[in-house]
């Protein structure tokens, strides 16, 4: 199958000798891949590596074919991202960061955003300054930012962060929808692990710094009732070494 | 060459909507009036002859010079930059599909024309303020030289700026520490005259060279080569922090 996103032996060691360690990955076309682990497993690290924000000590990201540290421009034309948090510029509009965003694509006009903005339910405070918004508001921004240009790749760190109840249930149907429909990609991370469940066709679990497991759903909810049981019981079973 | 557009037009787009700008404006705008009325009030009310008839465009542009052009210039780098990084708005610009390269000469693009947007501003109120306090204007391609070649020192002082938010933690000590930096540079070539000419601090008013009769071309091209150097230099160590630089 093809692959959309390739890690190969990805290592970050931080000064506290926390980090990831040899990571290696395949993520194929159109998989909506989840990346679970404890707080400081590495996972934020992984995906800030994946969109450039840092620096590899050793190993690469290859995005649709490109590496991320050799051919940058092209291995991110292709991507949307929210990484950490939603920061977009506080003294400006919903509508005038999304422009910000649609710049770098020829193909987004006026009419793309306001499409993108009516998907996450923004586009009745489009025209609202930043500061003025909640965190469920600016999460929803990011994701209305992270589909703009129609990207082949959306990876996304705790995009269920801040969101209401309702808010989760639309962005699990928008995520299932956009890689049924448009084959995209999607790699996302989460401490919500039934949203994970309900969501991901793969799921991978990163602990101190090493990916323990990568197993796809399916398989996982054959052996286990839930996907937290999976999880803790892969948690539990790696603490002990 | 289109991805650099997109993150110029992006970086000129947030410098426009920032209050900054409006306030700096004004500033600008005020200093202008207020050296032309006390010009006027010396020149008509105290008998004392500040500025002849070409002089006044060239007197605004050295106190300029000096202080509001080199202050705001530091706003602005600092908000590009350190800003960014302390907000983790720069993320935003690092996660679309431009180069850290692209992105840092699409900033610095950016600084370039807010420096020359406010020499041009600066320059227009300066010749009507001179045309109603002197009747008129000697030498007016002199003056337009002397306000482009004011732009060179203002953007080696702007890299400084960029070099320095590159490694401080926030914009407060970034701030601080550019100021700190423009008056050690101030002190030494008062201190130290032999040094002067090596000082970019002690070239912001460089642009005198042309306004004498005798025009001293190698000493303009000595000063102009300093100058070019500092901003490869000042160039090349910021964008090397850039690029480093873990987000």
């Amino acid at each position: 199958m093809d692959k959309a996103i390739v890690i190969e032996d990805l290592s970050k060691i931080y000064k506290n000798n926390r980090g990831i360690q040899s990571l290696n990955l395949e993520i194929e076309r159109g998989e909506i891949f989840g990346f679970l682990g404890p707080n400081g497993a590495g996972k934020t690290t992984t995906m800030k590596i994946m969109v450039g924000l840092m620096k590899a000590d050793k190993g690469d990201v290859k995005i649709n074919g490109y590496s991320i540290s050799n051919d940058y421009e092209n291995a991110m034309k292709d991507i949307g991202c929210i990484v950490e948090n939603v920061t977009p510029f506080s003294y400006l509009s919903a509508y005038e960061n999304m422009e910000l965003c649609g710049r770098f694509h020829n193909e987004v006009n006026g009419t793309r955003i306001d499409e993108c903005l009516e998907i996450t339910g923004l586009i009745k405070y489009k025209n609202e300054k930043i500061k003025n918004y909640s965190l469920g508001m600016k999460q929803r921004l990011g994701i209305a930012m992270a589909i703009l240009s129609k990207p082949k790749i959306i990876i996304l760190d705790e995009p269920f962060n801040g969101l209401d109840v309702e808010g989760m249930v639309e962005m699990r149907e928008l995520i299932i929808n956009l890689s049924k429909k448009n084959k995209t990609t999607f790699f996302i991370s989460s401490h919500l692990i039934h949203d994970i469940e309900l969501t991901c066709d793969k799921v991978g679990i990163l602990y101190g710094g090493k990916l323990i497991s990568v197993e796809k759903t399916n398989n996982i909810l054959k052996n286990y009732s839930s996907l937290e049981n999976y999880y803790l019981s892969e948690v539990d079973l790696n603490a002990n070494y | 060459m289109q991805i650099i557009k997109a993150v110029y037009i992006n970086e000129i787009f947030k410098i426009s909507k920032k209050k900054k700008i409006t306030s700096s404006l004004i500033f600008l705008l005020l200093s202008v009036i207020v050296a032309a009325i006390v010009v006027y009030s010396l020149n008509n009310f105290a008998g004392v002859s500040v500025t002849g008839s070409s002089e006044f465009s060239v007197m605004v542009l050295t106190i300029l010079s000096y202080s509001l052009f080199p202050l705001f210039t530091a706003f602005i780098c600092i908000d590009m930059f350190a800003g960014e990084f302390a907000d983790h708005t720069i993320k935003f610009t690092l996660t679309g599909p431009a180069s850290r390269l692209n992105v840092f000469l699409g900033k610095i693009l950016a600084i370039a024309t807010f420096i020359a947007s406010n020499l041009i501003v600066v320059a227009i109120f300066s010749f009507l303020f001179s045309l109603f306090l002197n009747g008129g204007i000697s030498n007016p391609l002199r003056i337009i030289i002397s306000y482009i070649m004011a732009f060179l020192p203002i953007f080696i002082f702007a890299l400084t700026v960029v070099l320095i938010s590159n490694f401080s933690r926030g914009t407060t000590s970034a701030f601080m520490f550019s100021i700190f930096v423009f008056l050690v540079f101030v002190g030494l070539s008062v201190a130290f005259p032999q040094i002067k000419s090596f000082l970019f601090t002690s070239s912001f008013d460089w642009y005198k060279l042309i306004l004498g009769s005798y025009i001293n071309v190698g000493k303009i091209f000595r000063i102009f080569l300093i100058l070019l150097g500092y901003g490869i230099m000042l160039f090349a160590a910021g964008y090397y922090l850039f690029e480093k630089k873990d987000i």
